[in-house]
């Protein structure tokens, strides 16, 4: 993952690309705006992964969605 | 030229398919799922698009469940391998392609599993599909796990009734793996309401895209064990393959460029709709029937079902010998037994096999009018 976080910038560290799209498409159908960065291999403890940046302000939104859908993040980073 | 060779793979494809192809090479084909530059994230989309399209096409909400393969044969190799145990009880049907049979008739020569073959009475005209379902009952054993069947023939017009053959499936706790080479894209398939477990189907058959484009579709929550592990582009450090599909079962780079066009394939198959497709094919053949049942020497099977695909042979000339003959014509049939023992042993078709006619959607009235006349000629005159 980026260590260059951008203040009011968050991310979700979602795991596969396939997952990071799902994740990016089912939070674009609720209005969110997000987008698939490579999360810092040496921050997932397994590697490469891949991860949504997304707006801070949409934090609580974010996890709300994505709970919804049955995604679970590894992990959030950020703020 | 006359392509009537569709079973085998579509020809020719929608100017999209290959277009899009060609934009990939040239624009976007970076590696998906590596890395997370332009380019690569640009062929993400593009395979996750497609993804979806299947999906959507199919009647399952569940994109990540579509995964990519060679061609039908390694999707039915995935699944098959991956999901049956050591003693474990296979169902297939009797038109089986060498696809699905090959696979279990190793496993079982090894011991690692036993089998039995459904009848699907392909011959008989007044089957319905309770008759197949109540053969299959009686054969189902406490150990059975899975069973395996063509959705469409690929040598005759028979299709299998996969809504009550899955409802039975589904009450029985068996696996339902469906073999769809031959109707994807021509006959609408629903999984979700065919309680289907895994739909396997190639990319470039009635689907209109290129070769290398395979897939197939698992219900959300079923897993199978991998036959290929490898590159995942995540959990790097990690001994074991994902857990999750469709990493799980994708290692290694996936093709990028037959996915792409895949993906146009599939949107021109929306464009026309898969029932205009199919009606399309069965209109076809069953002009062709009309005529060809009018020709002395001429014996098709299975004349009772129209489908896309019509079967034939001419008496006293071997099959291979009526293909060579009707290339000469400029037209393109596919002569054999088509990668179906078991098809062609229901049949009962002569040593040789048969000649096999698959038109498409491209495939006119007038392609079947001028096969109607070479079959005359060779009836008459003679190879």
């Amino acid at each position: 993952m980026r260590n260059d976080f951008k203040s009011g910038e968050c991310v979700a560290i979602i795991g596969s690309m396939t997952q990071a799209m799902r994740a990016q498409s089912i939070l674009a159908s609720a209005a969110i705006r997000a987008s698939i960065v490579k999360a810092d291999s040496s921050k997932t403890g397994s590697g490469c992964a891949y991860a949504l940046s997304y707006s801070c302000e949409q934090d609580d939104n974010v996890r709300g969605v994505l709970y919804n859908a049955g995604i679970r993040p590894r992990n959030f980073y950020g703020g | 030229m006359i392509y009537l060779d569709n079973a085998a793979t579509s020809f020719p494809k929608p100017f999209g398919v290959t277009e899009e192809q060609a934009r990939c090479m040239r624009q976007y084909c970076g590696n998906p799922g590596r890395g997370s530059h332009a380019l690569a994230l640009a062929a993400s989309e593009k395979i996750y698009e497609c993804r979806c399209a299947i999906a959507d096409l199919f009647g399952s909400a569940h994109p990540e469940n579509v995964v990519f393969s060679m061609n039908t044969t390694m999707a039915l190799n995935t699944v098959i391998k991956g999901s049956l145990r050591l003693g474990d009880h296979v169902l297939l049907s009797d038109m089986e392609h060498n696809a699905t049979f090959r696979p279990i008739y190793k496993m079982a020569r090894e011991g690692y599993l036993s089998y039995d073959i459904f009848p699907t009475f392909s011959n008989d005209p007044q089957t319905t599909p309770s008759d197949i379902c109540r053969a299959i009952e009686r054969m189902i054993k406490p150990h059975t796990r899975m069973l395996i069947c063509v959705h469409a023939s690929n040598i005759c017009s028979a299709v299998l009734p996969l809504a009550e053959i899955g409802a039975l499936c589904h009450r029985k706790g068996i696996l339902f793996v469906v073999d769809a080479a031959q109707s994807a894209g021509v006959i609408p398939i629903d999984v979700e309401g065919m309680q289907i477990d895994a739909l396997c189907a190639p990319g470039h058959k009635g689907l209109l895209g290129p070769q290398g484009s395979g897939f197939f579709l698992l219900r959300d929550g079923l897993s199978a064990e991998t036959l290929i592990e490898g590159g995942s582009g995540y959990n790097s450090l990690e001994g074991n393959m994902p857990n999750e599909a469709p990493e799980r079962y994708e290692a290694g780079t996936l093709p990028t460029p037959a996915i792409a066009g895949l993906c146009e394939g599939i949107r021109a198959v929306r464009r026309y709709g898969v029932e205009n497709i199919g009606r399309h094919e069965r209109e076809l053949n069953t002009f062709l029937q009309e005529r060809l049942l009018k020709i002395p020497r001429v014996k098709v099977y299975t004349p009772h079902h129209i489908g896309s695909v019509l079967l034939f042979n001419i008496e006293g000339i071997p099959a291979d010998s009526v293909g060579q003959a009707l290339a000469k014509y400029g037209i393109c049939v596919r002569c054999g037994y088509h990668c179906s023992a078991l098809g062609h042993a229901t049949l009962a078709t002569p040593a040789g096999g048969a000649v096999r006619v698959s038109p498409g959607i491209f495939s006119t009235w007038a392609d079947m009018r001028t096969l109607v006349g070479a079959v005359e000629n060779l009836c008459k005159n003679g190879i």
